[in-house]
């Protein structure tokens, strides 16, 4: 069925059918749960009941038939009781006479022939605590904060200095500042999460489900399983969408599952359903950031004072380099000699957040793009005539000190955007509280303008040197054709498509002799975790050099074995010198694998020799290339009733190279989806029992396909030229602006600000009608 | 619990069943008959992952039990799609225009497209959101 | 096994076969029709009854009899049928429209009318609709049929004025005649969600005169309710918008909503002012 283009070199630009999508719209992909495994056995989690509390015992009872469950506990891991991830505090399973941090903290797996028996047999395990007082919410934590900063418990500190504040600040006419607030938001891809775990003959794990970043497992679990990371295998199945959900929260998956698995010597699967997954897994950290802000009459900005923290919950994880993306957007977009932005990480009795698209930059956005429109209005300037002043450019500085090059393309996204969706005209029909003629809804438009850095933080790509390696090979078909072997996974974003058209051109081969097998640690070299819009522009740069490097071999081989030292290139699938006959593909490559052996293409990514980065200043070239992109927001809110629709956003983008347009603009249009839930429905925050009050798809509220606006998505293109093909990051973008632009259009409509995402109905019924209205933060 | 043996076609295919009246169509479908394209994502009938076409009318399989669906009802999942024509061509539809990303919500959005066809063979946008939106989708929304 | 499968379901024929069931304490199950709350209610942590009685399809719940006044639904009708029953429709427009908001198709295909109101919910989306019509519930059992006016059949959070012995047959609702109906749901999103408030109105005006007000809301209180201090002060009165003001004034003190995870106690109150005055403006 699937009508892949098959012309090779020139694919990069082209809308190609997705290679995976076969078998999707036919329902023959297995993912995890549709993989039958025989003789398995299927693990329940057994967890803290309480958000804070000694942990004294754990009493089966006795009553209970416990002659076919496995119960794992603490004392059944094999190495030190803790997990790698940003530190080295968060154990795999909480051991008695230790403290709770958070209700559901992992204390034992139990496994069992059924889920049912594995979930009964759970439920007689009697976890006996002695409760403490909890923190439970970031409200709390920055109440304390507030009154008291020295007994405030940060897990992380960071700090961004440029220029000089004190100065900026006396240079200032006007002083202006706010605070803004987001809660928690869930991932919410449609497959929950799962993992098999098979222990093997040789003492090793082989690890099968659904996930972002093969290798994580595989050097996170060395020390509790007593590992070493050759031998966990962690292989991908289908990912039914991930978000950031299934970056490091797998790990502890397999760890929980290799425990009975370990123990029992059979394969233990550990699948959650979705309030189990909506309960106890990482969210999208609550923000609190605070701005304060000096200008000049004439609109520069002199100084800028931030304070972000972000709820990290009960252990650091990864909640660090989520906050270290965080102030490195939270004044990125705009011209500013003088700022301090701090960073903290608040620790509270709560689930661990974690990484979820955009990875703080959301929150950093929501907040400064909030604060200029409040800027510009105290300043008696358009919100776009203001940003058009003020936006960084070619040429100019980021706060840490990088010199934007010429590949940024910041005013071509505003320009076009503000151009497309007619903002100045269409703003002067903005009701700003009071009905114009002829409406029967307030009507506001918002503007929202902000870049995403792609790819790993600092020198984060430096020092990681992703590899990959293109891997010539007979395929499925018996024929010969080529394997791209990197750790990217699929998870619909498109990556198997459009590194299948970067692999076509690079190879000058015919997609169809293109494979891209799911990632699999024992066969693919670690071109890293599939995260931070890194994946083209870093992977797919790899894969493109790493076809060169193997379409050199093939030419070399041709030469000299066919056309006597000839120059030989391989193009459209065929090798050809001049005044020969050309040869197949398929020819050469047999011959080359009968007489060769293994033949691979490889290639090591690096950053230009010249990027500079001092992780412990934060000064430096903070990322390898920024997207860009500019949001535009319209909406009406009914004054009857307060209730508020988004009618059309336009979104203008630059992520460099567009690879596939049909794809990239899939992914745009779903992630504006994602932050327009964020902006005005999804509604989570820690309920005093310690458990998010919202753990149900009745209750955690999505957007549906009548909720939807008119999206009108325009890309501009400022390739990245170091790395090509060019591509800069495009996962994250859409997540990033959507809320402020809401926010700002919400201004527009009815004259107040809302300083809280989600903008809920009520909240709006508390802004226009104060007096009958509770205030909420 | 209670077993209730009946006659089904499924994909068109006659099938016996025997089974827990109390199973849910979808553990049916899936374990039972081995048709896994589709999905539970919630088991609460909410998210549309699941949903068959039961006598023409798409349902959410994983809230049916299979006692309540009688002798003789047709039951037309993902699997069966591709057999008709209409089927085909929105597959391809869905192909050429970008509506797949991870593909899990896929088969359920499918049949729900399908069910829409013989009430409406030329929707225009606005009326496939309605019949759509018990399809919940996260990646392309 | 899953939960469900542990149940004894049994599928009677006929309602005198499922009426027989129900009859004795010992054959007794929990009435099951279209399974979209109580499937629902039993795979997230509810425990599911040994024995349950199947209604889905039986063919005396599944009719609808048009007569000179009103209609007869039967309780097995679907939201979904409602929706197809186009000869309703004028006659009955609030409970067209709420029937539509129901979940989305998938479960407008299984829901059932009788199963909505039994389910009992303050948040029932039918439940205003059924309540504005001023009609009755037929609830039968082996003594035979009784009818209970709708406006004494919830009788408090999640109860209902049926005997456990008893099965709802159908629903007799008036039809609107010359009357004005007004059907509003507010809820998180515009598609399958569960209510914040609802309202729906049935008024009859003559020369600018109110003859008759059926004003019902659901979600602000343990049941769903009729806004009888509101209608008294309507009823008689010229539609003025002094008297619009002052229903919507008496609607937000009227009610005694709650706060919980869908929305705030304030803004339910003070949006139940507003939906009777969008119901009065609406005429």
């Amino acid at each position: 069925m699937n009508k892949a283009v098959s012309q090779s070199g020139r694919l990069i630009g082209q809308g190609m059918v997705r290679v995976d999508a076969d078998g999707k719209v036919r329902g023959l992909t297995r993912y995890l749960n549709d993989i039958d495994y025989t003789g398995m056995l299927h693990g329940v989690v057994v967890r803290s009941p309480v958000a804070r509390g000694r942990f004294k015992a754990l009493v089966p009872d006795p009553a209970f038939d416990w002659s076919s469950v496995v119960v794992a506990t603490a004392e059944d891991i094999p190495g030190e009781n803790v997990v790698h991830m940003h530190d080295r505090t968060m154990p795999l399973l909480a051991e008695v006479g230790g403290e709770l941090l958070y209700r559901g903290e992992p204390v034992a797996v139990v496994a069992a022939k059924t889920i049912e028996l594995a979930t009964e047999a759970a439920a007689h395990l009697r976890v006996e605590v002695e409760e403490l007082p909890p923190l439970l919410t970031l409200q709390d934590a920055i109440a304390i904060f507030k009154k008291t900063p020295v007994k405030f418990d940060s897990m992380q500190d960071q700090d961004i200095v440029k220029g000089d504040l004190a100065k900026g600040f006396a240079a200032a006419d006007d002083i202006i500042e706010a605070e803004y607030w987001a809660g928690h938001q869930e991932q919410l891809y449609i497959e929950n999460q799962g993992f098999t775990v098979f222990p093997l003959a040789d003492g090793s794990i082989l690890c099968e489900g659904s996930l972002q970043c093969p290798y994580f497992p595989v050097h996170e679990l060395n020390d509790p399983l007593q590992l070493p990371p050759e031998k966990i295998r962690v292989r991908q199945t289908p990912v039914g969408g991930a978000f950031g959900g299934k970056e490091e929260y797998p790990t502890m998956l397999i760890g929980y599952a290799a425990l009975p698995a370990l123990k029992s010597g059979k394969p233990v699967k550990i699948t959650y359903d979705r309030h189990e997954d909506i309960l106890f897994t990482p969210k999208r950290h609550p923000v609190w950031v605070r701005y304060k802000t000096g200008v000049k009459k004439d609109g520069t900005l002199t100084a800028l004072e931030c304070d972000f923290i972000l709820d990290g919950g009960a252990y650091l994880t990864i909640s660090d380099v989520v906050m270290f993306r965080g102030i490195l957007h939270c004044a990125l977009a705009y011209r500013c000699d003088n700022l301090i932005i701090r960073g903290r990480v608040a620790r509270t009795h709560s689930f661990p957040c974690g990484a979820f698209r955009g990875f703080g930059a959301p929150q950093a956005i929501w907040g400064m793009e909030s604060h200029i429109d409040a800027i510009a209005a105290r300043l008696g300037k358009p919100p776009h005539t203001y940003r058009r002043q003020l936006h960084v450019r070619p040429g100019d500085v980021t706060p840490t000190g990088q010199i934007l090059s010429k590949e940024n393309g910041s005013t071509a996204c505003l320009d076009l955007a503000l151009q497309h969706a007619k903002f100045a005209q269409k703003r002067r029909q903005a009701s700003r509280g009071k009905l114009r003629k002829g409406q029967t809804k307030y009507y506001g438009i918002g503007l929202s303008f902000f870049a995403h850095g792609a790819a790993f933080t600092g020198d984060g790509e430096a020092k990681f040197k992703a590899k990959g390696r293109m891997e010539l090979a007979l395929l499925d078909d018996g024929k010969p054709g080529v394997n791209i072997r990197v750790s990217s996974t699929e998870m619909g974003q498109g990556v198997h498509t459009i590194f299948t058209q970067i692999a076509s051109d690079a190879l000058a081969l015919d997609p169809a002799r293109i494979r891209f097998p799911m990632a699999d640690t024992g066969l693919v070299p670690n071109s890293g975790p599939t995260v931070a819009s890194r994946t083209t522009m870093v992977v797919g740069n790899v894969v493109y050099r790493a076809s060169q490097d193997l379409k050199d071999q093939m030419e070399s081989f041709a030469s000299q074995r066919y056309f006597r030292g000839a120059k030989t290139v391989l193009k459209n699938s065929q090798f050809a010198a001049k005044s020969r006959r050309p040869l197949s593909f398929a020819k050469v490559a047999r011959d080359m694998l009968t007489e060769h052996g293994p033949v691979n293409g490889f290639f090591e990514f690096k950053l230009p020799p010249d990027a500079k980065w001092d992780q412990v200043t934060f000064k430096g070239d903070s990322y390898p290339g920024y997207s860009w992109s500019a949001n535009i927001a319209e909406v009406e809110i009914d004054p009857l009733t307060c209730e508020l629709a988004v009618t059309r956003v336009t979104a203008v983008l630059d992520v460099g190279r567009v690879i596939n347009p049909i794809l990239a603009a899939g992914q745009v249009e779903g992630g504006l989806t994602q932050a327009l839930g964020y902006a005005i429905m999804e509604k989570m925050g820690t309920g005093q029992n310690g458990l998010y009050d919202a753990s149900r798809l009745q209750t955690y509220i999505i957007p549906t396909s009548l909720d939807t606006p008119i999206y009108d998505v325009k890309f501009v293109e400022y390739p990245y030229s170091f790395a090509p093909p060019g591509g800069k990051g495009l996962g994250e973008l859409p997540m990033d602006g959507l809320a402020p632009a809401i926010a700002n259009a919400v201004e527009s409509a009815i004259g107040k600000r809302l300083r809280t995402i989600p903008i809920t109905p009520e909240d709006l019924f508390a802004a226009l009608h104060p007096a009958q209205g509770d205030n909420t933060p | 619990m209670s077993t209730i043996t009946r006659t089904w076609k499924v994909n068109g295919k006659p099938i016996k069943v025997r089974a827990p009246a109390g199973r849910r169509l979808l553990d049916y479908l899936r374990d039972d008959l081995g048709l896994i394209g589709a999905k539970e994502g919630c088991g609460e009938g909410e998210c549309g992952a699941c949903t068959v076409l039961i006598d023409n009318e798409p349902m959410v399989s994983c809230i049916v039990p299979v006692g309540q669906l009688a002798d003789g009802t047709e039951i037309l999942t993902i699997e069966g799609v591709e057999k008709k024509r209409a089927g085909r061509l929105l597959q391809q539809a869905y192909l050429e225009c970008g509506a797949v990303q991870c593909g899990f919500c896929i088969p359920g959005m499918i049949i729900s497209s399908y069910a829409l066809l013989p009430k409406n063979p030329k929707p225009p946008t606005q009326a496939i959101r309605p019949p759509l939106s018990g399809n919940l989708c996260r990646c392309t929304g | 096994m899953k939960t469900t499968e542990k149940i004894n379901i049994r599928f009677p024929q006929t309602l005198a076969e499922a009426l027989r069931l129900q009859a004795r304490k010992n054959t007794r199950g929990t009435l099951l029709a279209g399974g979209t709350d109580l499937m629902v209610q039993w795979a997230s942590g509810t425990p599911p009854p040994a024995r349950a009685t199947s209604l889905w399809n039986l063919p005396e719940l599944c009719e609808i009899e048009v007569r000179d006044d009103d209609i007869l639904i039967g309780a097995g009708v679907t939201h979904a049928f409602l929706g197809e029953a186009k000869p309703i429709h004028r006659h009955l427009p609030a409970l067209i429209a709420a029937a539509a908001t129901v979940g989305a198709i998938q479960i407008q295909a299984r829901g059932t009318l009788g199963g909505n109101a039994a389910n009992a919910s303050p948040a029932g989306d039918t439940a205003p609709a059924l309540l504005i019509t001023g009609g009755d519930v037929l609830l039968a059992s082996l003594d035979g049929t009784r009818e209970v006016p709708l406006d004494e059949f919830w009788t408090g959070y999640r109860q209902i004025a049926a005997r456990p012995d008893e099965i709802i047959l159908a629903f007799r609702l008036p039809k609107k005649g010359s009357a004005k109906e007004r059907f509003r749901k507010i809820g998180a999103r515009k598609a399958q969600a569960i209510s914040k408030i609802m309202a729906a109105s049935r008024i009859r005006v003559r020369s600018g005169r109110i003859l008759s007000a059926a004003i019902a809301l659901g979600s602000v209180a343990p049941t769903p309710i009729r806004l009888t201090q509101v209608e008294a002060l309507l009823t008689g009165q010229a539609l003025t918008p002094s008297l619009v003001a002052q229903a919507e004034k008496l609607a937000q003190t009227s009610v005694k909503p709650i706060a919980d995870i869908r929305s705030s106690a304030e803004y339910r109150r003070w949006v139940a002012g507003r939906l009777v005055r969008d119901a009065l403006e609406n005429l």
